[in-house]
């Protein structure tokens, strides 16, 4: 199966990522099909993406994988706090994760508020 | 899942070598990976190892390749390999979501011909598991380690390797090397390009590209 991004939905896309990175004051957001697929990337990097594209979706197969094992639907936060930088995990759709990176001053809370509302935003442009 | 970006003009294919424990699969990417490094040409990124201590593929082995273009698409390759151990089930399941492109490695060594006959088995039943069957993916076969008949090690013959293997699907194989290198190249080129001519065929790519 192949997957087509064309020219207009990415522009909206990047548009929504755009803003979100604005607002909330993260540093750098990916996202990613569940394969490991790099789709958009979006803010300052210093690494290779499509690394963090694959690893991250590896990651979150494999924390799905353990919630299954002990019975749970699936972990509602999957974050890593680290010295300089976090970073959180968040399923957007079935087949669409949402990678952001963020200085450890940022308020977590305030910040899965924010990928709610691009959650909202991408899926609805989906759909269309 | 094969992802063509026409804003970016990048066409992104996912390849997994698939096999039993020890047949080669991390030491053909890491050949690959070793000579493509020493080409300056080619930008390679980081090959990312998930192993156990004991040099064992714990989740998979990755790096992307850039291939260069194809109808004025950039074309990366993403390359993968499974653990080849039983135990490791879970994992080597997962590093099939959206698997393009299949190269099985399979084991020369007379005494892994049922661990070959297994694992094939299990491919099958890893990819319906993610609603994917043979005839959805492209497949070829590697007889790996042929170099050791020189050493008088006792070896399958490889038209009994394709039979107990390859009889159903009667795709390409090579005889190879990982060690040595031989026609470790020939197969990733030869996969890469089955892969990428049914992604376009099935894209709209071609049509973008043709002129009025």
């Amino acid at each position: 199966m192949t997957s087509i991004i064309d020219e207009e939905y990415a522009e909206r896309i990047e548009e929504v990522l755009r803003e979100f990175l604005a607002e909330s004051g993260a540093t750098y957001v990916l996202l990613t099909d569940m394969g490991g697929n790099l789709l958009f990337k979006m803010g300052e990097e210093n690494f290779d993406s499509d690394t963090l594209a694959v690893l991250s979706a590896a990651n979150y197969a494999a924390t799905n994988e353990i919630a299954n094992l002990i019975n749970e639907d699936a972990f509602s936060l999957l974050f890593h706090r680290g010295n300089n930088e976090n970073i959180h995990f968040a399923k957007l759709t079935s087949d669409i994760l949402m990678i952001v990176l963020f200085k450890p001053y940022l308020s977590l809370g305030l910040l899965r508020l924010k990928i709610e509302n691009v959650q909202n935003e991408i899926t609805s442009l989906i759909r269309e | 899942m094969a992802i063509v970006n026409l804003k970016e003009k990048v066409i992104q294919i996912k390849i997994v070598y698939y096999g039993p424990g020890r047949s080669g699969k991390t030491t053909n990417l890491e050949y690959i990976f070793n000579r493509l490094q020493s080409q300056k040409e080619q930008n390679t990124s980081k090959l990312v190892s998930i192993d156990t201590k004991g040099d064992r593929t714990l989740f998979f082995d990755f790096f992307p390749v850039n291939l260069g273009k194809i109808n004025g698409f950039d074309l990366k390759l993403q390359l993968y390999t499974t653990p080849g151990q039983v135990k490791y089930e879970s994992t080597r399941r997962l590093v099939l979501k959206g698997v393009d492109g299949i190269v099985f490695v399979a084991d020369s060594l007379s005494s892994r011909q049922d661990a070959n006959i297994d694992s094939f088995e299990n491919l099958k039943n890893n990819l319906s598991y993610h609603n994917i069957s043979l005839s959805d993916v492209k497949m070829i076969f590697q007889w790996n380690k042929r170099d050791l008949q020189e050493q008088n090690i006792p070896l399958t013959d490889i038209e009994q390797m394709e039979t107990s293997l390859n009889s159903e699907l009667q795709t390409q194989s090579f005889p190879a090397s990982a060690v040595s290198g031989t026609n470790v190249f020939k197969t990733v080129n030869y996969i890469a390009k089955q892969t990428v001519e049914k992604v376009i065929d099935m894209s709209v790519v071609n049509q973008k590209q043709r002129p009025n």
